[in-house]
């Protein structure tokens, strides 16, 4: 308590230097702050996307069914059993027939994937009941990217080509009855989703799917010869692009941490430095030697404290405004593959909080401690007399 | 009178290059209650060291030197850092008091140490600055002192503690002649009325003329060690 009532005068007594240090320190308190909250809330987003979207509650694959694999798709399908099929029409399961075609905008060909959904389901925000309401012979849904990409709008009318079960080759032009909005690119690039039963009487496959969608009801657990794959799987890639991306970020705050700290390094080097005499004087009246190094390393913590204060002084309001408006993402960012919403919204956790105020208060503590180490070895009479040891 | 210091065979020899330099050679004396005494001698005659010893801030490196029945070579850091703590006060050249600090926290740093409740510490302080006349400085920072206020605050700051030995390093070699012998004035009168052991670090004629027994150093050697009669005592 000693300690921290003498490191407190000393701090207050260095002004516009302790200032300066508390400045620095508590920008970096608040950019870790912000940035992981960025992180956290983009985390939150691309999971809440993802499983809206694309993965549901899990999902049901055929064996021999590989995402990455579109040759893996001609082999990928089976006929629904009929428990499958009662969970299906309890809407705990939403069929998904997958296959590959070639599309045809402007004259050019382009592989596309198929995909097949029930006009009925509601597992999946995809907005499949278009399907049914259109009214179109042949309609089609696809994501803003994917029209970006073949320059299609709703009403346009693109030409498919594909196999059936048998490998001959067949055509149609479908009309593009509406186009989604969606921050899941797995579910947009480079697909069209028709309605599921004109998918299988194309590809000659009635009654089959590639993959069930799981729905809140479903209770998991694989149906053979269905393989089930629960969201841990299924978002792997996604947090481990997630943990990238917090790992870059880490490298960026903890340079400016950096920074920060060496300011504190830096004046507790001179601090030790042009305080001999003090040090020698403390030592005179009857403190010992560490008692003296808690005092500086006291110091280091105390101007971690302080930059907290001041950062939730000045950061409080301003990373509640930011959670509150967002952060809009630049508009490249709907290319780089991964769920990313067009304006996240921080999301600061308690646990964050903690975890960087510890962070700050630990490193500072310890970047004081390292200089103030010297004060044990110093010899008092030299230090009584300013000797520079 | 009760010895508080003997010293025995004390040598203290100080690393300088390849070689040793001898500060102090065989020294052999002792120190009782109450006494006003100082170390004189020119500059490297080694009264600096002698009195760094005896307030346990260094170690000898022959011989041995107890303080109020402490060996101050054999003390731990935490046993001499106590010793200094509760029964030895400092008045140094310079004054050291913390520049951060108020006079009064400057006062009561020694009593903080101590941990003594907050209500006695200020009653302390109190007394204290009122020994020395300055109470109405009480809350002023160092900086705003005159040299004369600084020194007084730093007998204060050494007193405050009642400590039975008082060791003061040239403490008026910064001070006019007035504010001299004004701080001499009232260590004498703390000496007189507290039964403090004075021993100072000197060679400013003014001070001397205030000892009670001067010890005359040369080349770390002890070559006077005369008592004053109380009526060759300079007054004011």
């Amino acid at each position: 308590m000693l300690a921290f009532k003498l490191a407190f005068k000393n701090i207050f007594g260095a002004g516009f230097r302790t200032f300066l240090n508390i400045a620095v320190l508590s920008f970096a308190f608040v950019i870790i702050i912000w940035h992981n909250g960025v992180i956290d809330g983009w985390n939150q987003q691309a999971r809440r996307d993802t499983i809206e979207w694309e993965i549901g509650q899990g999902q049901l694959w055929h064996p021999d069914f590989d995402p990455l694999d579109y040759l893996s798709y001609p082999d990928a399908h089976a006929p629904l059993s009929a428990p499958i099929k009662a969970l299906v029409d309890e809407g705990q399961l939403a069929p998904i027939l997958i296959t590959q075609a070639s599309a045809f905008p402007q004259g050019r060909m382009q592989g596309v994937i198929l995909k097949g959904i029930s006009p009925q389901q509601h597992i999946l925000k995809i907005p499949s009941s278009k399907l049914e309401t259109s009214g179109d012979e042949a309609p089609a849904l696809i994501g803003t990217r994917m029209a970006k990409d073949i320059k299609m709008k709703e009403g346009d009318q693109l030409l498919l080509r594909w196999r059936d079960k048998n490998g001959t080759f067949d055509a149609l032009e479908i009309t593009i009855a509406g186009v989604f909005n969606c921050n899941v690119p797995t579910i947009d690039g480079g697909q069209i989703w028709l309605p599921l039963e004109r998918l299988r009487e194309m590809t000659g496959l009635p009654g089959e799917a590639t993959i069930l969608v799981a729905g809140d009801g479903y209770g998991g657990g694989g149906q053979p010869p269905w393989i089930f794959k629960n969201q841990d799987y299924l978002l792997a890639d996604l947090d481990m692009i997630i943990q990238s991306k917090k790992g870059g970020g880490a490298i960026i705050y903890g340079l400016l941490l950096i920074i920060a700290l060496l300011a504190i390094f830096d004046t507790q080097v001179l601090s030790i430095f042009r305080r001999q005499k003090e040090i020698g004087t403390y030592i005179a009246l009857g403190m010992t030697r560490w008692q003296v190094v808690g005092i500086f390393t006291v110091e280091g913590s105390v101007y971690s404290i302080l930059a907290i204060l001041l950062g939730a002084l000045y950061g409080g309001p301003l990373l509640w405004y930011s959670a509150k408006v967002g952060w809009a993402m630049p508009a490249a960012s709907t290319d780089m593959g991964i769920s990313i919403a067009e304006r996240i919204y921080p999301v600061y956790g308690v646990g964050l909080i903690l975890f960087t105020v510890l962070l700050v208060v630990l490193t500072a503590t310890i970047v004081s401690f390292l200089p103030a180490r010297k004060i044990a070895r110093l010899n008092p009479t030299d230090a009584l007399k300013g000797k520079v040891q | 009178m009760e010895s508080i210091i003997q010293i025995t065979n004390l040598t203290k020899q100080f690393p300088v290059g390849t070689g040793k330099f001898t500060a102090l050679r065989e020294i052999n004396l002792e120190f009782h209650r109450g006494e006003f005494t100082g170390f004189v001698g020119p500059s490297g005659s080694g009264k600096t060291t002698l009195l760094n010893i005896i307030g346990s801030l260094d170690t000898p490196t022959e011989g041995e030197v107890l303080v109020l029945g402490n060996s101050v070579a054999h003390l731990t850091h935490k046993q001499s850092a106590q010793l200094r703590n509760k029964h030895l006060g400092f008045i140094f050249q310079t004054y050291n008091l913390f520049p951060v600090y108020t006079v009064y926290e400057n006062v009561e740093f020694a009593l903080l140490l101590q941990h003594l409740p907050a209500a006695e510490r200020r009653k302390a302080v109190m007394d204290a600055l009122e020994w020395v006349g300055l109470t109405d400085k009480a809350q002023s920072k160092p900086a705003q002192l005159s040299g004369g206020e600084g020194q007084r605050v730093a007998i204060a700051r050494a007193m405050v503690k009642r400590p039975a030995i008082m060791l003061a390093d040239e403490p008026t070699a910064n001070l006019d002649s007035k504010n001299s012998h004004h701080i001499l004035q009232t260590m004498k009168q703390l000496n007189e009325e507290l039964e403090t052991t004075f021993l100072f670090a000197t060679h400013d004629e003014k001070v001397m003329g205030y000892l009670r027994r001067i010890i005359s150093l040369e080349d770390g050697r002890v070559v006077k060690d005369e008592e004053i009669m109380m009526d060759k005592i300079t007054e004011g």
